[in-house]
């Protein structure tokens, strides 16, 4: 969820079985955050940050620190975004000319799925066999 | 320097490349472009894991559109849209048999939920009083995170459901 530090909109994920607050490792700048959107079991978070005058979207992959910052391909503004459960799909919303349009993209070759369940699979650090 | 230059624009073009493009990122053109084709104008996406469901504009009116991401083609909603109503946020399950909704109707803002596979829409109580602003219903569609008004602060309510 985004909550307000500072007087800077910012994202902050919580664990719902403790309530702890859990940390994220390239989201404590780049305010103001928007539209934070997590896959199945958490591995993935995206949310929209301002990277001076630009607003892009970042995916924090928090199983192996990595961070995506994803510039769009039609090169427009993100306005708000939707995660697929399973990591493989963004969608978000643009404006252009005046009307709001959604793009669809394919992080398939970007991202690991984060299947239902938890299956882990590779990390950089952990080679598949 | 003559004989340097191919390899340097090689080398300049492949930082760039690496650099300032997008790598691994591929936009879903067909499907992009299809939604833009059937609406004027489309806003709040929500992803399943072969859905897609947005509020769509057509005609100056607003419908909450749920699209079948392997033939881009929306799918029946009976009962979800009505008339009265005006819809301000969506969100679907992963498996797209939920849709999460914030609408207003009458002056009131409701939150409801839909049943696809049973084509029922159910109006869901926001307790202690508040006004529903935006909604994010989890993978499973048993977990509803809902955006809510009270008194002029932000809460966000998680609501389990059945």
């Amino acid at each position: 969820m985004i909550v307000d530090q500072r007087g800077r909109p910012t994202v902050q994920l919580k664990d719902l079985r403790s309530g702890g607050r859990l940390p994220l490792r390239h989201l404590s700048r780049q305010q103001p955050h928007s539209s934070p959107s997590l896959s199945w079991n958490g591995r993935y978070l995206a949310v929209i940050i301002q990277r001076g005058n630009r607003r892009l979207v970042l995916i924090e992959d928090r199983l192996n620190g990595r961070a995506h910052p994803l510039r769009l391909p039609s090169g427009r503004s993100p306005v708000r975004l939707s995660l697929s459960p399973d990591g493989r799909q963004l969608a978000v919303q643009t404006a252009d000319r005046g009307r709001w349009q959604v793009e669809l993209l394919d992080l398939s070759e970007l991202l690991e799925p984060d299947r239902r369940g938890g299956l882990r699979r590779s990390t950089p650090a952990e080679p598949q066999p | 320097m003559t004989p340097h230059w191919p390899r340097l624009t090689a080398l300049l073009i492949g930082l760039c490349l690496m650099g300032c493009g997008p790598s691994g990122l591929r936009p879903e053109r067909s499907i992009s472009s299809a939604l833009q084709r059937s609406s004027d104008s489309r806003r709040w996406p929500s992803l399943g894991n072969r859905w897609l469901a947005s509020i769509a504009s057509r005609n100056g009116r607003e419908r909450i559109e749920l699209v079948d991401l392997r033939n881009g083609q929306p799918v029946p909603l009976p009962g979800i849209n009505q008339s009265d109503s005006q819809p301000i946020s969506v969100s679907v399950s992963g498996d797209g048999k939920r849709i999460a909704l914030i609408r207003s109707r009458d002056g009131r803002t409701e939150l409801m939920l839909y049943r696809r596979g049973v084509g029922v829409l159910q109006r869901l109580p926001v307790e202690p009083a508040g006004v529903p602003r935006e909604v994010s219903l989890d993978g499973s569609g048993r977990l509803l995170a809902v955006q809510v008004s009270r008194k002029g602060l932000w809460d966000v309510d998680l609501i389990r459901l059945p």
